[in-house]
């Protein structure tokens, strides 16, 4: 029984062990690792993948997705520098990422909710739309001379990166949304089972529409943090990041298919991948073998979630026919 | 057939301990037992999903190995499953020659021979169906009889039935039976597996009971008795299996006043009482489920008024009738009930979020608390709060999705078939809260297929034929022969 | 109901976009016929989402509008080899005048630009150079764009000096050719200088700047960046702005993007190869109209843009250039 405790233990916290033994790993192979700039840097590095992924995070614990949000970045952040640069007010370009993250958001619920038209469907549009868009709109050029806009990704709040304080914010909401409002509580069941949720009175369809708005609220945050990091306002960049928070979010132990998932896991994972791609980075492992290892984590993250999944489930049946035989021996007794 | 001493342990659990039975040659041998009794298990090894542990199988007293389904049916055994697996966008020919089709002599499937000889099996059966025509098309019954048909293709001589009757109506369960004693005409053996002690007394010849994966029992079916069966069972003995106790009848709680849906039900009128336990019975596709549906506000309709304690109410989704406290529980468990990986916990507590998360905060204490207090009520038996309910038996799903309606201390509770594929013990509990439930002066709405059941349980009964109530029985009225009348 | 609603729209779309493809290609049968129109030139290029590529495309038009008797349509191909054959098949179909192509992989376009030649059809290669008989290019070297900064790196870099490279996607033409510049006319010549690491970025300043950040921590000290395009060697200055150590350290790009430009009129870069988009646009619109109005075959035209060197010396002349068609403000 205390040898069962124990792995229930280990399953239920693996992803912050792997976590754990990564950071301890690194700091062993790589001496420049553990320096507080490299530290600052990594956490820098992988705020905008961690916001992105708390969004795919609601959306595949409901069954959603979207394969937009590399595109929708982009668009946000070269339509908010534009925004900065007509008008000189931080806060305008602020609010016009936002507006535009909401608004690409608010079509891809229409389509999933209205036309019934399979998320990753309405997503994989809206991905070629808002790129083309963001090409259109900067005519493929790079926005420059963006001035103080640099400071939402290169500034700082006492020691720590802006983006990082983004990401900390962000990470307290996601966290707030999912364990203390009705809403969050909703997710696992619209994505556990969407019958079951509509026939025990919750109202899916306007929760789906949520869900995208507060995906479009990150990335339209993320756009800002990116552009303005990088010192650009790029039309093709963020080209893929959909798959970056998508990954952070799987091996963080999100179910793709849909109702399991949690923040603080999400979290971890965003930490799982930054860490690799800062230590391989650190250690000049070249770029084709990087995809390789990303690969794999990628593969191995589901097989444990699908193996976990299957023997908890075995578990569950025998301990519960276990229990019913003992209680009905004691009754008999 | 005969097994002897077969055992099987799963990691953590001895799911079959020495078990015996013989079935007899152009016999129907029936076996029962609660669910976890080993009866499926003791199945999949006959039909070589499984491999025991230790005993042997004899065919005709030759001892046998069956290594795999494909297998067993070269052995002529044919297993129809209770969940039917097929491919709905299967046409019937390639269902019925799945894995067998006929090749001419250059290799190439014989499709012209495939159509003559379904088309021949399909007159034969009277099934008025084309051969190319697709699964989905046909009623479940229909797939169920082309599944036994396949069976007797394949010169099948024991036909394992697990629960054959759980998605058919009883007109079709009649054709069934026709088809039972068909094939014991030709010396097949059938092993049925069911929970519906009516029908396992009108056609078996032999009854085994499993309980706790041992043989408890073998008896000629007439030589014991349905008391003993059950007693047999659940290991002790059962008084009442229907806990029905009389209750003061007050003022109507739910009216519905000629309610429709296009092409669905039409001019529904009924009422629902304060204290009384209201049957819908009707063959299936009557339209029961669907006027349930619109009621509960997961369909909607087109015409009529639904009242609530005397006020008319607007039910456009769910949540308006859990406002007005009328709630139901779906016939389709997985489909409209369960979270599956989801633990019992939220899966009892999803329709109360407002119980727990007010104030900005969820209150994991009160969670607890609150979802305890139900299960204990009901005897939901679950190794902790925490397990998904994909890992309980089906009547426990069952009592837990009871218990998320209780949390919401509902007035109206619409039962849609709260039986189907649950055992005995599970049942009666259920039975027994419909009865606390009515004594606590709520009224209980239970839409079933099984007519003893409502004839046990329920204060009145309305049937429901083609979408329209054709009948209401008062309790002095009611018996299985008057029901039937109306239904048809 | 929904549904039909849906299907309508989606006819509705179709119907009007086929309409609009059959008169467009209507209007160019006549003026094939009828030659006082002008003639009718397509440009296919690699893909819009390139920003040279784009800015290409956009130059291409200005210089063709201001000819008069020539009318350009542009073609994306979508970085996609599959596409932009296609692509070039429809234009073959659509008989223009003259069709130029900016191979996404010149391999796999050869055999649709010899369709071309087949066809008649006056064909001009460009950024690259796809090396086929009966056509014509123009094209700015990716070698010579190098090694103009080569030579001034050679002089500039310190003895025993610590580099980092930057490279474009994995096999791109542009890349190879100016990494073997690098190799050839600065990595060979001073053997004392070490490369730290190198690795791709696929032309993206992000993906530069957190490939810098790593390398930074990783190596202490990097004396220069040497990248394969502006782009990248943009990103990787981005990632030292504010480190005083690396206040000394020179970075060279090829491309001479407005960015760049600007960096190195801050002192921030070293110096670039000018690859000019309008240069190169011009060369192509007056090759194509020489051709079209018989002055010269087109087999004749085999021409380079030139490669200038860009540094703190002369930045000013290019700042002045992108101020010119507002890549610059101010």
């Amino acid at each position: 029984m205390k040898n069962s405790k124990a792995r229930d233990f280990i399953h239920k916290f693996s992803i912050y062990i792997i976590l754990v033994a990564m950071f301890i790993i690194c700091a062993i192979v790589n001496d420049n690792f553990l320096s507080a700039r490299n530290l600052i840097n990594v956490a820098r590095q992988l705020s905008v993948g961690t916001i992105l992924a708390y969004g795919e995070m609601l959306l595949v614990i409901a069954g959603l997705i979207d394969l937009s949000v590399g595109s929708v970045l982009a668009l946000a952040g070269v339509l908010s520098i534009a925004a900065y640069q007509s008008t000189g007010s931080l806060l305008v370009g602020f609010l016009v990422a936002i507006a535009v993250g909401v608004a690409c958001n608010f079509i891809n619920a229409i389509l999933v909710t209205h036309f019934d038209v399979p998320a990753f469907i309405a997503t994989l549009a809206m991905q070629m739309s808002a790129r083309g868009a963001a090409l259109r709109f900067t005519n493929g050029q790079n926005l420059l001379q963006l001035k103080d806009y640099t400071v939402f990704g290169q500034g700082n709040l006492g020691p720590i990166p802006m983006p990082v304080v983004f990401m900390i914010i962000i990470t307290i909401i996601t966290w707030y949304i999912m364990t203390h409002t009705r809403f969050g509580r909703s997710l696992y069941a619209i994505g556990g089972n969407e019958g079951a949720a509509i026939a025990s009175g919750i109202n899916v369809k306007r929760n789906k529409y949520i869900i995208y708005i507060i995906n479009g609220i990150f990335a339209g945050i993320a756009g800002v943090l990116f552009m303005s990091r990088v010192n650009a306002g790029l039309p093709n960049g963020a080209v893929g990041y959909e798959m970056e928070g998508l990954t952070a979010t799987i091996v963080g132990g999100t179910s793709f298919s849909g109702g399991v998932g949690t923040t603080m896991g999400t979290l971890a994972g965003g930490f799982i991948i930054g860490f690799l791609n800062n230590i391989m980075n650190l250690m000049g492992v070249d770029s084709y073998v990087q995809q390789i290892v990303k690969g794999i984590i990628i593969a191995l993250a589901v097989v444990a979630d699908i193996r976990s999944k299957n023997k908890k489930t075995q578990k569950v049946i025998l301990a519960a026919d276990d229990n019913d035989d003992k209680k009905e021996k004691a009754a008999a007794k | 057939m005969r097994v002897s001493g077969i055992n099987k342990s799963f990691p953590g659990v001895k799911a079959l301990d020495n078990v015996n039975f013989a079935v007899r040659k152009g016999t129907v041998h029936a076996l029962c037992g609660e669910n976890g009794a080993g009866k499926s298990t003791l199945m999949k090894i006959i039909n070589g999903i499984y491999k025991a542990d230790s005993g042997q199988i004899f065919l005709d007293e030759k001892p046998v190995t069956i290594k795999d389904p494909i297998q067993a049916r070269d052995y002529g055994i044919a297993m129809i499953a209770q969940e039917l697996n097929y491919v709905p966008e299967m046409s019937i020919e390639e269902n019925l020659f799945l894995g067998r089709l006929p090749v001419t002599k250059f290799g190439n499937v014989d499709w012209k021979r495939v159509r003559r000889e379904t088309i021949e099996f399909l007159r034969q059966e009277n099934l008025p169906y084309k051969p190319d025509q697709k699964l989905k098309t046909l009623t479940v019954s229909d797939i169920q009889m082309l599944e036994i048909i396949k069976a007797i293709s394949n010169n099948a001589q024991i036909v394992i039935m697990d629960e054959p009757t759980s998605a058919i109506t009883n007109r079709e369960v009649e054709v069934l039976f026709g088809k039972i004693a068909e094939l014991k005409k030709k010396g097949v053996s059938i092993i049925y597996i069911s929970h519906k002690m009516e029908e396992v007394f009108r056609i078996a010849d032999d009854i085994t009971v499993l309980r706790d994966g041992k043989t408890v029992e073998t008896h000629p079916a007439s030589e014991i008795d349905l008391d003993k069966v059950i007693a047999l069972m659940v290991g002790r003995k059962m008084d009442n299996v229907y806990p029905k106790e009389e209750v003061e009848i007050g003022e109507p709680i739910l009216e519905i006043e000629g309610l429709g849906s296009k092409g669905v039900f039409k001019d529904i009128n009924f009422k629902a009482n304060k204290g009384e336990i209201v049957g819908f019975a009707g063959l299936m596709g009557a339209g029961r489920t669907e006027t349930m549906r619109a009621i509960f506000g997961l369909d909607p309709y087109d015409e009529g008024k639904i009242k609530v304690h005397g006020k008319e109410v607007t039910i456009k989704k769910v949540s308006d009738s859990i406002a007005q406290k009328v709630v139901m529980l779906s016939e389709d468990r997985r489909r409209y009930g369960i979270i599956p990986i989801r633990s019992v916990m939220e899966n009892a507590s999803i329709s109360s979020l407002d119980k727990i998360i007010y104030g900005g905060r969820w209150h994991p204490k009160v969670e607890k608390e609150l979802v305890s207090k139900y299960f204990e009520k009901m005897h939901v038996k679950t190794p902790s709060l925490e397990t998904a309910i994909q890992g309980l038996s089906g009547g426990n799903q069952q009592k837990v999705l009871l218990a998320k309606w209780m949390l919401r201390d509902p007035d109206v509770l619409i039962l849609d078939e709260p039986t189907r594929g649950i055992d005995v013990g599970a049942k009666f509990e259920i039975y027994r809260l419909m009865t606390d439930l009515v004594k606590e002066g709520k009224t209980v709405i239970m839409v079933s297929s099984e007519l003893p059941e409502l004839i046990g349980m329920c204060d009145r009964i309305y049937i429901m034929n083609k979408g329209r109530i054709t009948g209401c029985l008062s309790k002095d009225e009611f018996s299985q022969e008057t029901i039937m009348r109306y239904a048809m | 109901m929904k549904k039909k609603v849906i299907s309508a729209i989606l006819c509705a779309a179709m119907v009007s976009t086929m309409a609009v493809g059959c008169s467009s290609s209507d209007s160019k049968k006549d003026s094939k016929s009828d030659k006082k129109d002008g003639y009718k030139v397509a440009y296919i290029a690699r893909a819009q989402e390139d920003s040279f590529a784009a800015w290409l495309a956009d130059e291409m038009r200005a210089a063709f509008k201001k000819t008069g008797d020539m009318s350009l349509e542009v073609f994306d191909g979508e970085a996609n080899d599959e596409k932009e054959n296609s692509i070039i098949e429809n234009c073959i179909a659509n008989g223009y005048d003259g069709i130029i192509v900016q191979a996404n992989n010149g391999e796999a376009q050869l055999p649709y630009i010899q369709q071309i030649v087949e066809a008649d059809i006056p064909c001009i290669t460009t950024n690259p150079r796809v090396e086929c008989e009966g056509t014509g290019s123009v094209d700015a070297d990716p070698y010579e764009q190098a090694k103009v900064n080569c030579e001034l790196a050679l002089k500039k870099i310190p003895k025993n000096a610590k580099v980092v490279v930057l490279q474009g996607p994995a096999g791109n033409f542009h890349s190879t050719k100016r990494r073997e510049a690098w190799k050839k006319e600065f990595f060979d010549k001073r053997s004392d200088v070490k490369i730290l690491a190198e690795d791709i970025a696929n032309w993206n300043k992000d993906e530069a700047m957190q490939l810098m950040e790593d390398w930074v921590q990783a190596y202490g000290k990097i004396d220069a960046v040497i990248s394969m395009n502006d782009n990248m060697a943009a990103g990787a200055i981005e990632a030292v702005k504010d480190n005083a150590k690396y206040k000394n350290m020179q970075a060279y790009g090829v491309d001479g993007t407005a960015e760049a430009c600007l960096l190195i009129k801050e002192g921030k870069m070293t110096s670039t190869g000018l690859q000019s988009a309008i240069d190169l646009a011009k060369m192509n619109t007056e090759a194509m109209h020489d051709v079209l109005t018989g002055k010269k075959k087109v087999t004749d035209i085999n021409d380079n843009v030139p490669a200038p060197l860009i540094t703190s010396d002369n930045v000013d002349e290019y700042i002045q250039m992108y101020k010119d068609n507002g890549q610059i403000k101010e």
